[in-house]
């Protein structure tokens, strides 16, 4: 008797110590699945991605908060690959949300696996409209669309040269289409005539021909959308032929792709929205800059930008709503509910309806490139509406 | 004509010249492996794009300059390619039907460096821009033109230059014609045909290498030229005539001229598969290509 009264008072005890520990220990990570293209022709854009994001994943997991991890896998910049890795960390690590893909043509394919498995999605860069057509519930995207860019450029040549110009010469790929699609819809609108419109495949290397037929339509404005390195290709031979700096619009111009431009391309503009020569730049961004540079030896663009600013809207969200940790259609209605800031430059953050944001962009232009930095002025911002212009009609 | 149109007009011709002469180096470097050993390399493209590579990275990373640059690559290509004939392609020389196992090799070979270019080189694959040979523009007429293109072309062509007479008037250019030509009456005449086999594999992918970094010296490029170049240079082989350079060296500079033709008065899009059409053209009313030995 005196035995089983013991053994009970052990048990009790035992079991007494096992609930205060469980009650102390701390919650596991929350899980983000974070997709994105770590190797094939996109590597440079989903490298350079979780290059912002290891930044900011030190900066979020303060201690006293839940820990965030993100779980990152290669999708190989293959539509499939994507939709084969999202649905692993969906049902293997069952993360609380997806992300990562740079890639419109890879986030379309985490698109709808997220959207029709219920998986909120947080696109961090990737400019394809689609992304956020009407009805897309679960997907919430920090990057302006592509044919909100074309706007952009319009309103841009409009002020600076009313009734101008412009000469399109791009490669074919989704993103440059889209991109083409704002500006030959809003040119004529802003009072614009295009007088070259030129695509090339996939893999082409030569544009002297190209350029020839555009130095001949002798437009006040040419916008250059290369893929990869066509782009330094089809920019110099544009130069070559005596087309003017000032003459060229990049819409988008990452850091490296501003290097790669060089000095001869001073006095062109790249429309971006996120640049270390901004006015805007926060403290944090501020900080975000100089820490990047320090790391990796050039300024941030803002493709590592927007995924620094994805992991801390994540962060934001899951402080505000702490119960939403635990759930995916919590996290999704606090991120449809959220009105926050860049924490790097205060542009604000809101998802429509269908979870594209209040759109904007900064036009630069290049004033001097030194070694491995460049400086730049800002010429030009706008913010529209996500549907300013039929975005999801004019590109399928 | 206006001043306007003869700038498209010259250049049409001098972009057909440039890239013609960069298509026909590495068809004659391919076509010489083919007509030698039978080995219809599928890697043609990657070997291209190594060259290009290494060229970036001597150039961009160790601060070479690009002459020095052009000449070690083009260097390096020869203990590499005996390398890969002394542990690889030797072993299949006496296979019967050995093109097809060649073809699969190379396939190998192709997805091996496509992977290793991938996960070593494609965070960079936005910058692959080489520093040029010389500065300068020179005006032909009314078009400017870049020197270092205009050094490019010449040295394509002086590359061209030396192959042929290497191949007509050396020994062992001759060596290798008579085992393209019949390697059993070359074998009778004392020819040994072997080192023959071991020299073309070397020769021919030399050959690729000066293509991929003369490219490189010109343009910018990407991890997707190898795809390109890979398809250009086998059609060029077929339509040329498996195994004849000189069929090699004339497609090659009409498919330059093709291209950059086409996608003027049509679009670059339609230029892109200009040749293929022709191929395939070709390839109905003469299936043994319009050089073939």
């Amino acid at each position: 008797m005196t035995r089983s009264l013991v053994c009970a008072a052990m048990i009790s005890v035992a079991m007494l110590l096992s609930t205060g520990i469980g009650g102390a220990q701390e919650k596991p990570p929350v899980k983000i699945g974070f997709v994105t293209e770590l190797t094939g022709a996109w590597t440079f854009f989903g490298t350079s991605c979780v290059a912002g994001l290891k930044f900011a994943e030190k900066q979020i997991n303060t201690p006293g908060k839940r820990k965030i991890e993100f779980v990152i896998a290669d999708n190989q910049t293959s539509p499939a690959q994507s939709v084969a890795a999202a649905r692993s960390l969906d049902v293997q690590d069952k993360v609380l949300a997806l992300s990562g893909p740079t890639s419109s043509d890879t986030g379309l394919a985490v698109y709808g696996y997220a959207e029709q498995n219920k998986v909120p999605f947080v696109v961090p860069v990737a400019a394809f409209p689609q992304l956020t057509k009407p009805g897309s519930r679960y997907t919430f995207r920090l990057e302006p669309d592509a044919v909100g860019w074309g706007y952009a450029i319009s309103k841009f040549v409009e002020k600076q040269k009313p009734g101008g110009t412009i000469a399109l010469i791009y490669s074919d790929y989704a993103l440059m289409r889209a991109i083409t699609a704002g500006l030959k819809y809003q040119a004529p609108l802003s009072g614009l005539k295009i007088v070259a419109d030129i695509a090339f495949p996939q893999g082409s290397n030569d544009a002297t021909v190209q350029a020839a037929q555009v130095l001949a339509a002798t437009p006040d404005y040419v916008v250059v959308i290369g893929a990869g390195g066509f782009d330094n290709t089809i920019t110099n031979q544009l130069l070559d032929l005596g087309i003017k700096p000032n003459q060229i619009i990049h819409p988008f111009g990452l850091t490296t792709q501003v290097m790669n431009w060089g000095k001869r391309s001073i006095g062109s503009y790249y429309g971006t929205f996120f640049d270390s020569n901004l006015d805007a730049l926060t403290d944090e961004g501020k900080s975000f800059v100089e820490q990047f540079i320090a790391q990796y030896e050039r300024p941030p663009s803002y493709g590592e930008n927007f995924c620094y600013v994805t992991a801390h809207v994540i962060r934001e969200v899951l402080d505000k709503n702490p119960e939403a940790a635990d759930d995916r259609e919590k996290f999704r209605d606090a991120m449809s509910a959220l009105k926050t800031k860049e924490t790097t430059s205060n542009i604000p953050i809101e998802f429509d309806k269908n979870g594209a944001r209040k759109e904007y962009i900064y036009i630069m232009q290049i004033t001097d490139i030194v070694g491995k930095a460049y400086k730049a002025k800002q010429t030009f911002y706008t913010e529209w509406d996500p549907e300013v212009i039929p975005v999801y009609t004019l590109v399928k | 004509m206006s001043n306007a149109n003869l700038i498209i007009l010259l250049s049409t011709i001098s972009t057909g010249l440039i890239l013609g002469a960069i298509f026909s180096l590495v068809a004659v470097g391919v076509t010489i492996v083919y007509g030698s050993i039978w080995m219809p390399n599928a890697a043609n493209g990657q070997f291209f794009l190594l060259a290009a590579l290494f060229g970036w990275t001597m150039t961009v990373s160790w601060g070479l300059h690009p002459a020095i640059a052009a000449v070690l690559v083009i260097g390096l290509s020869v203990p590499l390619s005996y390398a890969l004939e002394f542990v690889l392609i030797r072993r299949f020389y006496d296979v019967p039907n050995r093109n097809i196992s060649y073809f699969v090799l190379s396939l190998g070979i192709t997805q091996i460096l496509a992977g290793i270019f991938a996960f070593t080189y494609g965070q960079w694959s936005d910058q692959f821009q080489l520093p040029p040979l010389i500065g300068g523009i020179t005006f032909i007429g009314p078009l400017p033109v870049a020197n270092n293109r205009l050094l490019v072309l010449v040295l394509a062509l002086a590359i061209l230059a030396a192959l042929f007479a290497l191949l007509r008037y050396h020994r062992y250019g001759r060596a290798i014609r008579a085992v393209f030509q019949n390697r059993d009456a070359a074998a009778l005449r004392g020819v040994n045909v072997k080192a023959s086999y071991s020299l073309s594999f070397a020769l021919g992918n030399a050959v690729i290498f000066a293509g991929g970094i003369l490219f490189a010296l010109a343009y910018s490029f990407d991890l997707t030229i190898a795809w390109t170049m890979s398809i250009t240079a086998f059609a060029i082989m077929i339509i040329g005539g498996p195994g004849s350079v000189l069929g090699a060296f004339i497609v090659g500079m009409v498919f330059g001229f093709t291209q950059a033709a086409v996608s003027t008065v049509a679009s670059p899009t339609i230029a892109a598969f200009s040749y293929l059409g022709a191929m395939l053209l070709i390839l109905l009313f003469k299936p043994s290509g319009l050089f073939a030995r």
